[in-house]
């Protein structure tokens, strides 16, 4: 009995030990935010929406996909984002290869996603002028699993999901941001979107909401429907301040 | 959970144990009731951020989900047993807030996917089963007692389509009995509508013969203790059977499950005197379990 809470004592001044240490050693990424003051602000979220139909579906589950690059959704991504950091940050305007951003996927091989260096640091370093700027803010798109289910799906999308009894569709802005250290091009901070507070939906790690079939990319031109539009464009306008205050970039709201 | 599944009780010994299991089973339900009846897409708590971050790891800032809750599990004493126990079972997850938990056989052992293509999924396996004392049940006396075991191994599933899923694990002991023991799983998932699902389908497993003797096989002196005939088991196909569960999410923060796994147990387990004098080898497990989820922020 008294070895037992000798064993308790020493693993709780150990476990103080290691994480007063660790206190010393890594800094926190609002601690690193302290000392930035320009930054860039990199989108590459809004090229093309999915259509995907999950659940009780029969046999064929293939996703297609739309291009919505007219949509200039990565411009008003840019131009929110510029909006809410400015009350802390000089923020400048910056070119990049959205493509080159875009492209980018994470490897299936979970252990090499971990170990290997972010993909987009080189992108920063090389794809994006002026360089010396503070920090680079990259917002791209996310992955979430969907459901119970194995499928995922990515960035902008529109799901129609079936059970036994009825269906429904969901539309979701899946993305991530990264903020890189403009001189060492580490990252300081990252996280995906997180869903907003007052969905009733499950299902997905980001922003997302139901919508009725007029929603629907299958039901015409989907660049023209203006209901996908807005609402598209509502889900990134009511998720990118809260993600940015999340992080620490922007006002608490 | 080693703590829950010791403290079961012997269903065929007392109501009172039945009786402290319920009283038990509706106090931690109370208590977690008792938690803010936000809603799991609401924030009940807010955190700190924290005092520092890993290089490496992903921060853990945003907003997280966590689900507590009990279940009961009947299941048969020891594999090869005609008698049955209730146990308590502790439930517990916490994943990024939005997400639901990937579908999960009652059979699937603890995993992680390394791999993950979606539809196709594979990683490392760990099940620890826990030992079999001859002094917890009058049928092994004279039997000796079989030592905790811990396997390890790997899984492969792939879902052809989003509502059937196929698994294969393939586990070897490391600590205790050593055999090595494949377990084959489908299942045809069903969301009847967005609360409810159903899934079920059949299970088929196979055991080495150092997986299947130490509980089968009764040597000599085993058989002189116990007034079993010697009997040598070897390994082989092991069990076949059929499961099905149910869950249904009353509300964003309530979900309640249920469960039911058959197995028939073949060749020389199902030979075994242990099961064909003491035994039987049907084997059957329900469960029952409801769980509350709510969110905190981490900022």
């Amino acid at each position: 009995m008294r070895r037992c809470s000798r064993c308790v004592s020493f693993a709780t001044i150990l476990l103080v030990a290691v994480s007063v240490g660790a206190c010393a050693m890594f800094e926190t990424g609002q601690t690193k935010l302290q000392g930035i003051k320009t930054v860039g602000v990199i989108s590459a979220v809004g090229d093309e929406m999915s259509f995907s139909r999950m659940g009780l579906t029969g046999l064929n589950q293939s996703s297609q996909s739309f291009p919505i690059g007219s949509w200039g959704l990565d411009d008003l991504i840019v131009q929110q984002a510029t909006a809410a950091l400015s009350g802390r940050f000089q923020v400048q305007a910056v070119s990049y290869q959205r493509a080159a951003f875009a492209a980018i996927k994470d490897s299936p091989v979970a252990p090499v996603n971990l170990v290997r260096s972010d993909p987009f640091k080189k992108l920063v370093q090389t794809e994006v002028s002026p360089q010396g700027l503070d920090a680079y803010i990259v917002i791209t798109k996310a992955k979430s699993n969907f459901g119970s289910g194995a499928r995922k799906v990515e960035g902008i999308g529109f799901v129609s999901y079936s059970t036994l009894l009825t269906s429904y569709n969901q539309i979701h802005v899946l993305y991530e941001i990264r903020v890189f250290d403009g001189k060492s091009f580490e990252i300081i901070e990252k996280m995906a979107a997180p869903p907003l507070e007052n969905v009733a939906t499950v299902g997905l790690t980001g922003p997302s909401r139901l919508v009725d079939e007029s929603f629907s990319p299958s039901t015409g031109d989907p660049v023209r429907n203006e209901n996908l539009h807005g609402a598209i464009t509502d889900l990134i306008a009511r998720s990118l301040s809260s993600t940015l205050s999340d992080m620490h970039l922007a006002e608490v709201r | 959970m080693k703590c829950a599944v010791q403290a079961g009780l012997r269903l065929s010994t007392s109501g009172r144990a039945h009786r402290t299991f319920l009283a038990a089973l509706l106090i931690a339900l109370g208590t977690i009731g008792a938690l803010p009846a936000s809603a799991s897409a609401q924030t009940a708590f807010t955190l700190p951020a924290p005092p520092f971050e890993m290089p490496m790891v992903p921060s853990v800032s945003g907003t997280w989900t966590v689900m507590v809750g009990v279940g009961g599990e009947y299941k048969p004493d020891f594999e090869g047993a005609n008698r049955a126990m209730l146990s308590p079972v502790p439930i517990f997850s916490l994943r990024r807030a939005g997400s639901t938990e990937q579908f999960r056989g009652p059979r699937d052992s603890a995993s992680i996917a390394f791999l993950d293509f979606g539809d196709l999924r594979a990683g490392p396996v760990a099940k620890f089963v826990a030992a079999r004392k001859q002094y917890n049940y009058s049928e092994l006396n004279g039997l000796g007692d079989v030592k905790a075991a811990v396997e390890l191994g790997g899984f492969i599933e792939y879902y052809p389509v989003d509502w059937f899923r196929t698994r294969v694990e393939l586990r070897q002991g490391v600590v205790g009995p050593n055999g090595t023991v494949a377990d084959f799983s489908a299942d045809f998932i069903v969301p009847v509508i967005q609360r409810l699902m159903i899934s079920a389908g059949p299970r088929f497993r196979w055991e080495s013969t150092q997986a299947t003797s130490p509980y089968f096989g009764i040597d000599a002196v085993q058989a002189m203790a116990s007034g079993l005939p010697v009997f040598d088991a070897k390994g082989g196909a092991h069990s076949y059977g059929a499961g099905a569960q149910v869950s249904y999410r009353i509300n964003p923060q309530w979900e309640v499950h249920s469960y039911v796994e058959y197995e028939r147990l073949l060749g020389d387990a199902a030979a075994s005197p242990l099961v064909t004098l003491r035994g039987s080898p049907n084997q059957t497990t329900f469960g029952i379990g409801a769980s509350y989820s709510f969110d905190i922020k981490i900022r």
